[in-house]
């Protein structure tokens, strides 16, 4: 056993990251941490790391009991980080980033023969093949991984650990990768996956520990579990909520035809089909960062689709302007409420204002009529149950779940055929999630088509007549209400397939 | 909830919003006295004969005014730009363009003396917008930093006027030959004073400016739209105002008001352009501090640009006075300007982050 981490618990404020997590991990193993986004798995490592002070618990190295206050002392200790996010200096050599913080010198001078000497050494030993000389510049992204690799290396790192390593690279490079670790694990280093990848789980580790809601909820050996099994453990048992009366489904009110999206020179959307008839509420569900606020930016103008087509009511509003889209019928609860959805240093009145300033009673021939504009906002407060003192307060000084459940009250108070509901409830407390909830559904039965993404699972499988599965830019399935089980789901979700769909 | 906690609250937000330029300008008034101290005079004397020389009596504060008129027209320009989300600083340079425009019009344009005035103030309006509108499209173009491109085109702005006064357009009948200057301006073409002796009109017109500024503000729809550019930039995408349009009348407008400040300055001050006129006396600036100091409100901007005239005027009057050199002045401004920079950075790091959205949703 090279490392232990005995009842880590870390606490931010009252949200639990890490309940009481306890792991272990074996010389010449490679080591899976699974888990969705926000099950705690980053945290746990960010404290192997010494990024994050634990709450309490012990971290054993060696058998010996550790207190690391920064990096550096997990260094010191053997353990390196190969960061998600790569930190190296674009307009310097791979073998001077290598080398860096601990230079090899000659007198006061770097000395560049030895350090090309020495990673190259390096770089033959591991079979991590690479050129000193190029610059990290005029190097790929799987490139980069590999001088990221032998940085830890270097540093003489017993114990590897990879951040979502795969995240960034092309399939070609995750082969290569997932090669490497198997023969670093060969030449005795211990390796720590953090991944929400099951396929790349399957094929590299020799053991996983599965991750929900900051704890450790199974551990198995690899060769005795499968990808189905490792989706159902990630994603826990949901429940179908069936009190929802079907409304039969008719007119298509949106819908987008092969769309698809680039960014940085990566396909984020390849080309994605779906409708959403009136009376109907589609869910979206995926792991986060697999295309939804790409598709979701897109469909209402605050991105560029590269190609295919989005239709509101039957009009092409493809790249339009995002009031030209919105005023063809649609309203939309973003994923974000601070960052996209509202001024958090303007008053409730003026973030409730937004999309009708233009409109009369509020405005007339460009001069606003405040006296109408604050009736609105109280009125959309009381409605809506927004618990605020004042029209007039600023936005931040609301509670997250009343701050959303304000925009919540704007974007359904247009009243558009067409509502896009992203994370309408993510960091709300059960009352405002149900109230958001009840609305939803009241706009469903009054005939609008709902678009709800999230990566709620429980949410999207309560609330919706319809799923889309979404993986990698992709629909990967699509389920009607009831026919669906969350197992299956689950696989869809981490990139599965399902034979008879 | 509770209406005197609410009441309390709002107090708390007024005294939040004023605590800092007046902490600013009294850390630098303090500072002030030291240097006063040092050099051997007492503080009262020093400061009283810099209250008299400002405020005093009808010729200092007629004086003072004068001064403070571009100041103000300079303050607004930042007031639209900045409370909209541009952290331009092109003031400056829109000031001299309108400046030299006017000038030249109101000397050389074969009109009738009150029609060659409104033609020489309607060009250095337009002036000063085009020239801002540019900074414009180089952002939206090329993605340049309104702070880059605005501080370098105010030394372009400079440099050409003092170009073309010194070979092109320089006065012919100067008995000075060493005075760099455009011809002056006859009586009839320039803009009078109130009464005999006073300020000159410059400053009423700026006063207005001041309320359409803040009749723009506060109740109108791109007041509405323009702040909330200002706020969050995404949030303004997201609801879908049009991020472009906004970008060129907030630009367009700010330009226009510094442009007039430097017609006011050219026509109703100075009549004429006068080599460096703008750049030296550094009215640009001090706008930017009065706009900083007021939080972008219009009718504080004029408040504080005032003083900061004051400020001038009477450091002048106290170096004649007492043992004070003007430059003590000049330091207290500079330290105002230091602190209030911190808003500054504050502000522009705000937009920075919230306007890397243009580059997500790509150019309108």
């Amino acid at each position: 056993m090279i490392f232990e981490m005995r009842n880590i618990v870390k606490m931010y404020d009252n949200l639990c990251a890490n309940d009481n997590v306890s792991l272990h991990l074996n010389r010449g193993e490679i080591l899976a941490i699974v888990g969705e986004n926000g099950a705690g798995k980053s945290t746990i490592m960010k404290i192997l790391y010494g990024l994050v002070k634990p709450t309490s618990g012990e971290i054993y190295v060696n058998g010996k009991l550790m207190h690391f206050r920064t990096p550096s002392d997990a260094m010191a200790a053997g353990i390196g980080m190969v960061q998600q996010h790569f930190m190296l200096f674009e307009q310097m050599t791979v073998a001077e980033n290598i080398v860096f913080k601990n230079e090899i010198h000659k007198g006061p001078f770097m000395d560049m023969k030895k350090t090309i000497e020495t990673v190259q050494a390096l770089s033959d030993k591991y079979q991590l093949k690479i050129d000193p000389r190029a610059k990290i510049a005029d190097c790929p992204v799987g490139l980069r991984q590999r001088v990221e690799i032998l940085k830890v290396l270097y540093q003489s790192a017993e114990i590897i650990i990879f951040d979502e390593p795969s995240a960034v690279l092309t399939p070609l490079e995750v082969d290569a990768l997932l090669e490497t670790m198997k023969q670093l694990a060969a030449a005795g280093k211990s390796i720590v996956i953090i991944t929400h990848k099951l396929q790349e789980v399957m094929n590299v580790s020799d053991r996983v520990y599965v991750m929900r809601q900051g704890k450790v909820v199974a551990e198995r050996m690899t060769r005795d579990t499968n990808m189905e099994e490792l989706a159902y453990l990630m994603v826990g048992r949901q429940i179908v909520n069936s009190d929802i009366k079907p409304i039969e489904a008719t007119r298509t009110l949106l819908e987008t035809k092969g769309l698809r999206f680039i960014e940085d020179g990566r396909e984020v959307l390849k080309g994605i089909d779906i409708h959403v008839n009136a009376g109907e509420i589609v869910g979206i569900a995926g792991v986060s960062g697999n295309g939804q606020s790409e598709l979701i930016n897109c469909i209402t103008g605050l991105a560029k689709s590269s190609a295919g087509q989005v239709l509101v009511q039957g009009k092409d509003v493809t790249n339009r302007p995002v009031r030209e889209i919105r005023n063809a019928g649609l309203a939309h609860v973003s994923e974000d409420r601070y960052v996209w959805g509202s001024a958090t240093e303007g008053m409730l009145e003026e973030n409730t204002l937004m999309c009708r300033e233009d409109q009369q009673p509020f405005s007339k021939k460009g001069l606003i009529h405040q006296k109408k504009i604050r009736e609105y906002a109280r009125k959309l407060i009381s409605d809506f149950g927004v618990k605020a003192s004042s029209s007039t307060q600023k936005m931040r000084e609301l509670s997250g779940g009343n701050a959303q459940k304000l925009i919540v009250a704007r974007e359904m108070s247009l009243d558009t055929p067409v509502l896009i509901c992203c994370e309408p409830t993510r960091g709300v407390d059960i009352g405002a999630m149900e109230a958001i909830h009840e609305r939803m559904i009241e706009r469903r039965e009054k005939g609008a088509a709902v678009l709800l993404v999230s990566s709620e699972l429980t949410e999207i499988m309560s609330l919706s007549d319809r799923i889309y599965v979404i993986y990698e830019g992709r629909i990967n399935g699509e389920f009607k209400r009831n026919s669906m089980d969350d197992k299956r789901l689950g696989l869809l979700m981490v990139g599965g397939s399902i034979e008879n769909e | 909830m509770n209406e005197n906690r609410n009441w309390k609250k709002s107090l708390g937000n007024i005294a939040d919003s004023f605590s800092q330029p007046l902490v600013a300008v009294l850390i630098s008034l303090l500072l002030g006295a030291v240097v006063i101290i040092i050099c051997g005079e007492n503080v009262f004397t020093a400061y009283g004969a810099m209250i008299r020389g400002a405020f005093g009596n009808s010729f200092y504060i007629n004086d003072t005014l004068k001064r403070a008129t571009p100041i103000i027209m300079g303050g607004l320009a930042v007031c639209i730009a900045w409370r909209s989300g541009y952290e331009a600083m092109g003031g400056e340079g829109q000031m001299i363009l309108g400046a030299f425009c006017s000038a030249l019009i109101a000397y050389y344009l074969p009109l009738p003396g009150v029609l060659r005035v409104i033609v020489a103030i309607i060009a250095a309006a337009v002036a000063g917008a085009l020239y801002s509108a540019f900074s414009g499209w180089l952002y939206e173009r090329f993605e340049v930093t309104f702070i880059i491109s605005t501080l370098m085109m105010n030394y372009i702005a400079n440099n050409f006027a003092s170009y073309m006064t010194n070979y092109v357009v320089k006065d012919p009948t100067a008995l000075d030959v060493n005075a760099i200057q455009t011809g002056k301006i006859e009586a009839g073409a320039r803009i009078p004073a109130i009464f005999s002796g006073s300020v000159h009109w410059g400053f009423v017109f700026a006063l207005i400016a001041v309320a359409i500024t803040y009749f723009l503000f506060k109740k109108t729809t791109f007041g509405y739209k323009s702040r909330m550019n200002g706020l969050n930039a995404r949030f303004a995408l997201y609801g879908g105002i049009n991020a472009r349009r906004m970008l060129y009348l907030v630009l367009i407008l700010s330009g226009m008001m510094a442009g007039l400040g430097g017609a006011f300055e050219a026509l109703g001050s100075k009549y004429r352009y006068i080599d460096q006129m703008i750049f030296t006396t550094g009215y640009a600036w001090s706008g930017m501090v009065a706009a900083l100091l007021a939080n972008f409100n219009p009718i504080g901007t004029a408040v504080a640009s005032i003083l900061l005239a004051g400020l001038s005027t009477g450091g002048s009057a106290m170096q004649r006075s007492t043992i004070i050199p003007v430059e003590v002045c000049n330091m207290i401004e500079g330290i105002i300007t230091l602190l209030m920079s911190v808003r500054l950075i504050r502000i522009a790091q705000r937009n920075h982050k919230s306007r890397k959205a243009w580059k997500e949703v790509g150019k309108a």
